[in-house]
């Protein structure tokens, strides 16, 4: 009796802290200012870029990414070897323990192959992020132009955002 | 021991002081690699289509020409550069802008057509234009510039290929001579420069 009465009360804990301390990747992650490039009318490509917040102290990964918005999402990033900007498909995007992890143009990207319509600026776009455990995280990016350092400075990019 | 610490202090914090005011990699490495004329590719002629008819690089002389290669299905480095040009392109008044033209070489004529490359131009800026020609040729005029690139089949992507690519900015001046490289993503202002300057010269 007494060892039953024992192994109830272990399981009851352990289901306990376990509600308590697992918590899920979608859960511990926070997406900061996701965006997706707009790009040239008639483009069928683009990419989505964002700043991943690891808030646990359990590393986490991006193992998949979808939307309707395109015929395929992939998971892609730009390595340059060889003086030559190479683009290759990953499986996964790590997030370190209390850590961050950046998309960014010249390096990792959600890509989106195959559009099945134009980028419209400022159009709130639809992803879902898939993590390790299975846990899924909806998330809703502008289209807008990319500015990168150097580009809000002077008159041109008033001048810029006309077309 | 007691009388070394303080030295060691000391040779520290000046150690510190020298490479704060003194060492600047990026900077200097920066500058001996894209301005030095010595080290450049001989760039040169070449004769390609655009959607309007033939384009030579001799149709541009009085003009600065900045030549960059890519192909339009890249989703991200290209349309960095291409933008950064852009950019520069609408910081120029009237005046400046005639004497400027942008040349975007595809590599990828497989997949980029007249239409296609004339559409995607012209997006980033009415004073780019996009042309091409036969593999062979681009290949050529690739060499010559000092540009590498090469088609990358993807088993398992919906991209079928990729082209890897190198995503430097070729500064032409209005006497049909390569004079400078930009690296990848050169800011705005970096391009200002380098058109002001040949302008003048």
């Amino acid at each position: 009796m007494k060892t039953i009465l024992s192994l109830v009360l272990v399981s009851a804990l352990s289901l306990f802290s376990a509600a308590i301390f697992a918590a899920t990747a979608a859960d511990s992650l926070t997406i900061v200012d996701p965006y997706v490039r707009a790009v040239p009318p008639g483009q069928s490509v683009s990419a989505c870029f964002m700043s991943i917040k690891n808030s646990s102290a359990t590393a986490h990964a991006i193992v998949k990414a979808s939307s309707d918005i395109s015929k395929v999402v992939e998971l892609h990033t730009h390595t340059h070897e060889n003086g030559m900007m190479m683009m290759r498909q990953v499986e996964k995007m790590d997030i370190p323990a209390n850590g961050e992890t950046t998309l960014q143009p010249g390096g990792l990207h959600i890509m989106l192959i195959g559009l099945h319509n134009e980028l419209k600026l400022d159009q709130k776009v639809s992803i879902t992020l898939e993590f390790e455990d299975g846990s899924k995280k909806e998330i809703s990016a502008p289209v807008r132009k990319i500015m990168m350092k150097g580009m809000m400075k002077g008159k041109g990019m008033m001048n810029g955002m006309k077309h | 021991m007691k009388k070394t610490f303080p030295i060691i202090i000391v040779l520290l914090i000046v150690a510190c002081a020298y490479m704060l005011f003194y060492w600047q990699p990026d900077s200097t490495t920066h500058k001996t690699i894209f301005s030095s004329s010595a080290t450049l590719p001989e760039g040169g002629e070449f004769n390609l289509q655009s959607l309007a008819g033939p384009v030579s690089l001799k149709d541009f002389r009085g003009k600065v020409v900045l030549v960059y290669f890519g192909y339009t299905m890249c989703p991200d480095i290209c349309p960095t550069n291409l933008s950064m040009m852009s950019n520069a392109f609408s910081q120029m008044d009237e005046k400046e802008l005639e004497k400027v033209q942008g040349i975007f070489i595809s590599v990828d004529p497989q997949r980029d057509t007249m239409e296609r490359l004339a559409e995607y131009t012209h997006y980033f800026h009415p004073s780019i234009m996009g042309i091409s020609g036969q593999a062979d040729v681009i290949r050529e005029i690739a060499d010559r510039y000092g540009a590498a690139y090469q088609m990358v089949v993807q088993k398992d992507s919906a991209t079928n290929y990729v082209v890897d690519h190198s995503s430097e900015t070729y500064v032409i001046n209005p006497q049909g001579k390569l004079v400078a490289r930009l690296p990848h993503a050169a800011p705005p202002q970096e391009i200002l420069d380098a058109v002001r300057k040949n302008i003048k010269n």
